[in-house]
C-alpha cells in the first residue's frame, strides 16, 4: 500500500468547521453534506474541508486531541508504557499532517503541535521495531496489534510479511519429511 | 560442462535490472537447441546400445543428459516467460504505444503477444464502468485534484484536452492541465508535476 | 516510491524452488564438490582434469546443483555430496555464538538458500544445518531491520555487502517502506513521476552513444 493512499482513506474522517457562506444540503452517494450556513459550525469530510479552506470559504476548528497540553499528556503516557497506547483518531498523524499543511493559520501552537505527533509517532515506531523483533526471536506464531494505526503499520509491512515467509519457509525446513524424495527441479 | 549457454541466457536477464528489456537473443537460444539437440541423440544412441546389448551401465549417462535435456528446458522456459513479464510491464509504464528502440528488443512472437495483451487489457477496460468504459492504468495514485500543474521537459507537439482547445507543448513551457491527460505524458518523461 | 509494474517470479526459499524464478536457477547452479559412486561412461570430457573416455568411479568433481540433485538418489548411489564448509560443524558453531560478525555474501551468496537445498541429500547432520539456518535468520534480523528502516537518502552499499541474497532482498523491501513514508511526509506521495524504466531507458540510450 502506498502512503499516498493512506492518506486518501485519512481524507474521509470528519473534521468540524465553520463556512463563511451559505449552500443547501448536498446530496452524495458517500452521504449527505451541509447545510452550510456562514459562522455555523458543521461536520464535513476532511478532502471537502481542505478544499473549502483553500479557496477561503470556511475556518477549520482542530480536532480536540489536536491540542499542546493533551499531546504532551499522551507522549508522555506512550513513552512510560511498553504497550502501544490507544491514539486519538486512527488516523492522527495524517490528520496532524494534512490539517497542519492547509490550515495552520487556524490551529494554535501549530509547530509545538507538529513535533509533539512526531515525538509519539517515533515512540511507537520503536516500539514496533522492538515488538517485531522479539516475536521474530522467540518464534511466535501470531500477535495482537491493538492500537496500531495503519500508517504505521503500513511502513514496516512489506518487510515483515517477507521476512516472516523467509522464516517460515525456513522453519518447516526443520519438519522431518517435508522432504518429498522425488526432486521435481533442474 | 552442459547448459552453460542456457546460463547465459538467465545471466543477461538478471543483469538488467528494474525490468529492462534485453535484446532478445535469438542466436543464445538456437544454440541452446543445438545442444538440446545433440543431448538427445546421444541419448537415443545410447538407449539403443543398452536395450540391444544390456549394457547397463550407460545408464548413469543417459539419465545426466536427460537432467541437462531438462534443465535446458527450464532455463528457456524461464527466459521467455520473464521476458513476458517484463514486455506486459511496458504497458503500464509506456502505455500502448512503444517506442521503436523498446519494440526493436522484441522479437516477432513477442511483438504479437503485447498487442494481444493490449487487446484483452482494451477490452476489459471497455467492459468496466457503463459505456464509457474505464481506464485502470489512470489514476496509480489517488488524484488530490482534477487539474495540475505541469512543466514540458521536451518540444512534444500539439495536445488536445477535452474541450477542444489545443496547447501546443513546447519545451520548459508551463501548463495548467486536466490530470487525466497528463499521467502518461508524466511517465514518459516528457511532462514534469510540478507541486505547489 | 515509484509503483513497479513488473514483478519477478519470486525465489522458492527453503528445499522446493520456483521453476520459473532467475533467482532459483541462479541458486541451483552452485557448484557443489562431489565424488561419483559408480562411472559414468563416454561422458569424460566433462572432467576437465583427466582425459580418460569415461568419468571413472570415484571420481571427486564439481556439479552444478541441479544436476547433483537430479542424479542423486536415495537407495541406488550413484554420487554422494559433500558438503560444503560454511554448513559443517566448524561454521555452524561460529555461525551460532555470534551471526551478526559472519559475511554472508561472502560466504554464499546464496546461504540459506544453497543449506536449504542441501537437506535434500541424506546427512546425520541435516537437522543441526537446518537449525543453524533458523538460528542465523533470526540472530541477524534486529540489525537487517534496523538498518533497512533507518537508513534513508544514504549510500547503502556498506550495509548490504555483507547480507546474503534473501537478506539483501528483505533489506529493499524495508527500504521501499521507509521511502515510500519519507516521501508523503515530505509531502511528495502524491507527485506524479515519470517511470523509473522510461528514465532507465533513456539512461542506456545515452550511454550508448558516449561509449
Amino acid at each position: 500500500m502506498d502512503a499516498s493512499e493512506v492518506e486518501f482513506l485519512a481524507e474521509k474522517e470528519t473534521v468540524k468547521i465553520i463556512p463563511n457562506f451559505s449552500l443547501d444540503k448536498i446530496y452524495l452517494i458517500g452521504g449527505d453534506l451541509g447545510p452550510f450556513n456562514p459562522g455555523l459550525p458543521v461536520d464535513v469530510p476532511v478532502w471537502l474541508a481542505l478544499n473549502l479552506k483553500q479557496r477561503q470559504k470556511c475556518r477549520i476548528v482542530p480536532p480536540a486531541w489536536m491540542d499542546v497540553d493533551k499531546l504532551e499528556e499522551m507522549r508522555d503516557l506512550e513513552r512510560k508504557e511498553d504497550t502501544f497506547t490507544p491514539v486519538p483518531s486512527p488516523y492522527y498523524m495524517e490528520l496532524t499532517k494534512l490539517l497542519l499543511n492547509y490550515a495552520s493559520d487556524n490551529i494554535p501552537k501549530a509547530d509545538e503541535i507538529r513535533t509533539l505527533v512526531k515525538d509519539i509517532w517515533d515512540t511507537r515506531i520503536a516500539k514496533l521495531r522492538l515488538s517485531a523483533d522479539s516475536f521474530i526471536s522467540q518464534l511466535e506464531a501470531h500477535a495482537k496489534l491493538d492500537n496500531l494505526t495503519l500508517m504505521e503499520i503500513n511502513t514496516i509491512r512489506a518487510f515483515l510479511l517477507d521476512s516472516l515467509n523467509c522464516m517460515y519457509k525456513l522453519r518447516s525446513n526443520q519438519q522431518p519429511g517435508s522432504s518429498k524424495g522425488q526432486f521435481t527441479d533442474f | 560442462m552442459f547448459c552453460e549457454k542456457a546460463m547465459e541466457l538467465i545471466r543477461e536477464l538478471q543483469r538488467s535490472s528494474e525490468g529492462q528489456l534485453p535484446a532478445f537473443n535469438e542466436d543464445g537460444l538456437r544454440q541452446v537447441l543445438q545442444e538440446m539437440e545433440a543431448l538427445y541423440e546421444q541419448n537415443q544412441t545410447d538407449v539403443n546400445e543398452a536395450k540391444a546389448d544390456g549394457r547397463a551401465d550407460l545408464i548413469p549417462s543417459i539419465k545426466l543428459r536427460h537432467c541437462c535435456l531438462l534443465r535446458n528446458q527450464r532455463c528457456l522456459t524461464a527466459y521467455l516467460y520473464d521476458r513476458l513479464l517484463r514486455i506486459r510491464a511496458l504497458r503500464w509504464e509506456y502505455g500502448s504505444v512503444l517506442p521503436a528502440n523498446v519494440r526493436f528488443h522484441m522479437c516477432a512472437e513477442e511483438v504479437q503477444w503485447f498487442s494481444h495483451y493490449k487487446k484483452s487489457l482494451a477490452s476489459f477496460m471497455r467492459s468496466l464502468g457503463g459505456a464509457e468504459g474505464l481506464d485502470i492504468t489512470q489514476d496509480m495514485k489517488p488524484p488530490k485534484s482534477l487539474y495540475i500543474q505541469v512543466r514540458c521537459l521536451k518540444d512534444h507537439g500539439e495536445l488536445e484536452i477535452d474541450d477542444g482547445t489545443v496547447i501546443l507543448l513546447k519545451k520548459n513551457s508551463q501548463h495548467f492541465l486536466p490530470r487525466w491527460k497528463c499521467e502518461q505524458l508524466i511517465r514518459q518523461g516528457v511532462l514534469e508535476h510540478v507541486m505547489s | 516510491m515509484d509503483t513497479q509494474s513488473y514483478l519477478p517470479v519470486q525465489p522458492g526459499v527453503g528445499m522446493e524452488e520456483n521453476f520459473l524464478s532467475l533467482d532459483d536457477i541462479l541458486l541451483s547452479h552452485e557448484r557443489l564438490p562431489i565424488r561419483t559412486e559408480c562411472s559414468f561412461p563416454r561422458l569424460g570430457f566433462l572432467d576437465k582434469s583427466s582425459d580418460s573416455q569415461d568419468i571413472p568411479e570415484g571420481t571427486k568433481m564439481e556439479l552444478p546443483l541441479w544436476l547433483s540433485k537430479g542424479l542423486y538418489e536415495k537407495k541406488r548411489r550413484v554420487l554422494s555430496v559433500e558438503l560444503p564448509k560454511v554448513y559443517r560443524e566448524g561454521w555452524r558453531t561460529v555461525f551460532n555464538a555470534d551471526p551478526n560478525v559472519v559475511d554472508l555474501h561472502k560466504m554464499g551468496p546464496y546461504y540459506y538458500g544453497l543449506g536449504s537445498q542441501m537437506l535434500h541429500f541424506d546427512s546425520p547432520e541435516n537437522p543441526e544445518i537446518a537449525q543453524t539456518l533458523l538460528q542465523t535468520f533470526m540472530g541477524r534480523f534486529r540489525r537487517n531491520m534496523d538498518s533497512s528502516q533507518n537508513a534513508y537518502n544514504e549510500d547503502t552499499s556498506a550495509l548490504v555487502e555483507r547480507l546474503d541474497c534473501l537478506e539483501k532482498a528483505l533489506f529493499s523491501s524495508g527500504q521501499s517502506g521507509l521511502n515510500s513514508f519519507q516521501s508523503w511526509e515530505k509531502g511528495r506521495a502524491s507527485q506524479l513521476t515519470a517511470s523509473s524504466l522510461v528514465l532507465n531507458y533513456r539512461k542506456r540510450k545515452i550511454n550508448d552513444i558516449q561509449p
